[in-house]
């Protein structure tokens, strides 16, 4: 160094050894302070709070995760909000639905939750147990008059020990979808009342022709959906998953095994389901329905105003029918607003931002579920909300892509899925790998399903 | 400080400098120090930490308990139900992927060390797959293979070579063997490159002389050439048998590890241990287990491949 600072420290050589030893002496210490002033500024980049309730210019802050659907409505539904509460800024986040439990599950353990969140019935005992997420009428007054218009299914599917975890995002069910126009060709004028009948209907379609596989259904072992799907077969046929948390899936001459056996069968003793059904998961079944390639699928029921209202070739020939089965039961779900227990910790103020939000998206603003009404106008997701089956733009929305009559008497015969523990959610990833091996012709179903019940053993 | 001042200071100081060599050393723990920091930080502290944490019961699920269960973690990762076919599956793969990569590697170095025409560009080229992201080469070939859409059914309907779609992902047998076949187009551009340093580094006058002496092609390729490339060929072998065992990208994106637990391998169980059941303690103790099987292989390797010190 040529010259120096007056002050610095760092002469440039000016003389003999002793000054040379205390610049170095202070070089070095100059050096540590830098290398602790570094570790400080590390550490308390990755101890700080990850975001503040009073962001900048005044406002409150909330951050908002939801998977990955229609985001413009969201953001539209942002904005509604924020006007209507002055002060309030929420910032969204959004994850994959395939990967939205484990992100989750790591923001939470992680230090970094959101204020309000997506979640779901299958995750809500899970959630609870470890702490993640509030019971919400201690925290947000007057939520619980909601609970008597809601469809039992899904106030079971938020409710965990006597208490309520959240607001319906929206609440579904399972059902059969088929191309109307397709079943037509192939000369019927009657969607299948059971399993078998789908068999030879789909046996027929492809014999003529119409499609080389008329059967695909989502059962990626990714895909969360696929569990779903599976328990509804089973409903379907009568049976059962569970009786409290005992597992009956394996029993000998279980209607699991009936069912799985039928996925079994379907791809590949009568070759009418995809062979890469097990490599698909719902949006993928979505498009190749829309595009003509099968006939027959088992999805929410939301799907069905995608099919009929969005770009597909196929628009307008979809319907559903009651599940074929003995009992055409299914499954209904609820996907719900949750309330993080950091929100409810955190003070009044944060928690009663936060239940705002969460009562603005699944509750009454002016008198009326504008939010869920407006997902069940705009993009056909179901809803617990029973009084908005009387309101006639939602009946009329629904018969535009749907049948209103028809999805009533799907839901009366709806169940919520049996064996929700804290651990349902470890299990059920482990039991998709099990359904996915058995339809791919990895193992027998009989081995998947005592592997299931094997791993839940494990579980319990 | 000047570079004056710092070359006395390595050089050290007259007799009498103690005070001078005291400074010199803190001097050189001075510059050194924030190193130590980050390693420490990020290297160290991590490792230790998922040693802690092995030997704990750390579930995510139960936060605030993490009781001390020695090698139980470990004990009940083997016994487990997946573990069997993920450490077989990942055997096939790395049985099958290391050789594969360092052949082709190889042939594609003695390739690009020919003095063809546009050899230049060609070995700009084959870096390109190196170049790519895993997720992104991942999702390249999920659309390449896909049984709905899939662009090799498609073309290889349209030629006529096949009359139904080939179920490259979902059937567990070609499951396997597609993600080796994506591994293998991901991978062995390193190879080539390691290899075709160390043919250029080998004499002209060395292949002559096998020349001059009867040699033939397969001959000079066998005891002068291979013998020549131990060095690169070790540094192959270790680091494709690491990532091997690793690979997880490419199973994320292409397979998640399916149909059924076809494609799981011991890297991706270690994954879904960790990340899915949410059980950090099995999964800090199958990661370690991993690491002491790649540890255990680079040895054998080491042992087998002895690196000579000095070119004949």
């Amino acid at each position: 160094m040529a010259a120096s600072r007056p002050g610095s420290g760092l002469a440039s050589d000016p003389g003999g050894p002793s000054m040379r030893t205390g610049g170095r002496r202070r070089a070095t210490r100059r050096l540590s302070v830098l290398a602790l002033v570094a570790l400080v500024l590390v550490l308390v980049a990755s101890c700080s709070p990850p975001r503040e309730l009073s962001g900048g210019g005044g406002k409150n802050t909330l951050q908002f995760s939801v998977w990955s659907y229609s985001l413009e409505t969201i953001n539209d539904n942002i904005a509604k909000f924020e006007a209507a509460n002055a002060g309030t800024d929420v910032q969204l986040s959004d994850y994959p639905w395939n990967d939205y439990h484990d992100v989750m599950a790591t923001k939470f353990t992680g230090g970094s939750p959101p204020d309000v969140e997506y979640s779901s019935d299958h995750w809500l005992q899970e959630w609870v147990s470890a702490g993640w997420i509030a019971p919400i009428e201690e925290q947000c007054a007057g939520v619980g008059q909601y609970k008597s218009e809601w469809a039992p299914y899904a106030t079971q599917g938020m409710t965990y020990n006597g208490k309520l975890y959240g607001l319906p995002y929206y609440a579904d069910l399972v059902i059969l979808i088929y191309n109307d126009k397709m079943l037509r060709q192939a000369g019927f004028n009657q969607p299948p009342q059971t399993w078998e009948e789908l068999t030879r209907q789909a046996q027929a379609i492809k014999q003529k022709g119409i499609a080389k596989y008329p059967v695909n259904i989502p059962l990626k072992k990714d895909d969360p959906w696929s569990i779903e799907i599976f328990y509804s077969l089973v409903y379907s046929l009568g049976g059962h998953m569970f009786d409290g948390e005992t597992p009956v899936f394996a029993r000998p001459g279980s209607e699991a095994g009936r069912a799985l056996q039928w996925l079994v069968d379907a791809r590949d003793r009568y070759q009418v389901m995809d062979p890469a059904s097990v490599e698909v998961s719902e949006p993928d079944v979505v498009k190749t329905m829309g595009a003509g390639k099968h006939a027959f699928t088992v999805l929410a029921k939301y799907n069905l105003a995608e099919l009929n209202q969005g770009n597909h070739s196929q628009k307008g020939n979809f319907k559903m029918a009651l599940m074929p089965g003995s009992s055409h039961g299914t499954v209904g779900f609820v996907r719900f607003y949750a309330l993080s227990s950091a929100a409810a910790k955190a003070g009044k103020d944060r928690a009663a931002q936060s239940c705002k939000l969460l009562n603005y998206f699944g509750g009454k603003t002016d008198g009326t579920y504008k939010v869920v009404k407006r997902w069940a106008v705009e993009k056909g997701l179901g809803f617990a909300n029973l009084p908005l089956y009387d309101d006639p733009q939602v009946q009329q929305a629904i018969n535009s892509w749907g049948d209103a009559k028809l999805e009533r008497q799907q839901a009366q015969l709806a169940r919520s899925k049996e064996g929700l523990t804290r651990f349902w959610g470890t299990w059920d990833i482990s039991a998709r790998e099990q359904i996915s091996a058995a339809v791919s012709g990895q193992v027998g179903v009989q081995q998947a399903l005592t592997s299931m019940e094997k791993r839940w053993a494990e579980l319990r | 400080m000047g570079g004056a001042a710092l070359a006395r200071t390595r050089r050290g100081a007259p007799a009498g400098g103690g005070a001078v060599r005291t400074a010199s050393s803190r001097y050189r723990w001075g510059s050194v120090a924030p190193v130590i920091v980050l390693v420490a930080l990020f290297t160290l502290f991590p490792l230790a930490y998922a040693a802690w944490t092995s030997v704990r019961g750390v579930l995510l699920t139960q936060p605030g308990s993490t009781p001390f269960v020695g090698l139980d973690n470990y004990a009940d990762v083997v016994r487990g139900s997946a573990f069997r076919g993920a450490a077989e599956n990942s055997l096939l793969f790395t049985a099958v992927s290391v050789p594969l990569v360092t052949v082709l590697g190889l042939a594609v170095a003695l390739l690009l060390n020919q003095h063809l025409p546009g050899v230049g560009a060609l070995r700009v080229l084959v870096l390109l797959p190196w170049s790519i992201p895993l997720v992104s080469a991942g999702i390249m070939w999920r659309l390449l293979l896909h049984g709905n859409f899939g662009a090799l059914n498609g073309a290889l309907l349209q030629l006529g070579i096949i009359d139904h779609d080939v179920p490259w992902l979902s059937s567990p047998r070609l499951a396997m063997f597609s993600v080796i076949a994506a591994h293998l187009w991901r991978e062995f551009p390193l190879p080539a490159v390691l290899f075709l340093a160390g043919l250029q580094t080998i004499p002209a006058s060395v292949l002559d002389a096998a020349r001059v002496d009867g040699a033939g092609t397969w001959q000079r390729f066998r005891f002068v050439i291979l013998p020549l490339l131990k060095a690169p060929l070790l540094i192959v072998l270790v680091y494709e048998t690491m990532i091997s065992i690793a690979v997880f990208d490419l199973v994320y994106v292409l397979t998640g590890g399916g149909p059924g637990t076809a494609t799981t391998l011991i890297s991706w169980l270690a994954y879904v241990i960790t990340f899915r059941f949410l059980n950090l303690g099995q999964g800090a103790a199958l990661s370690f287990l991993i690491s002491l099987a790649i540890l255990a292989l680079i040895s054998l390797y080491i042992r087998i491949v002895r690196v000579e010190g000095e070119r004949p």
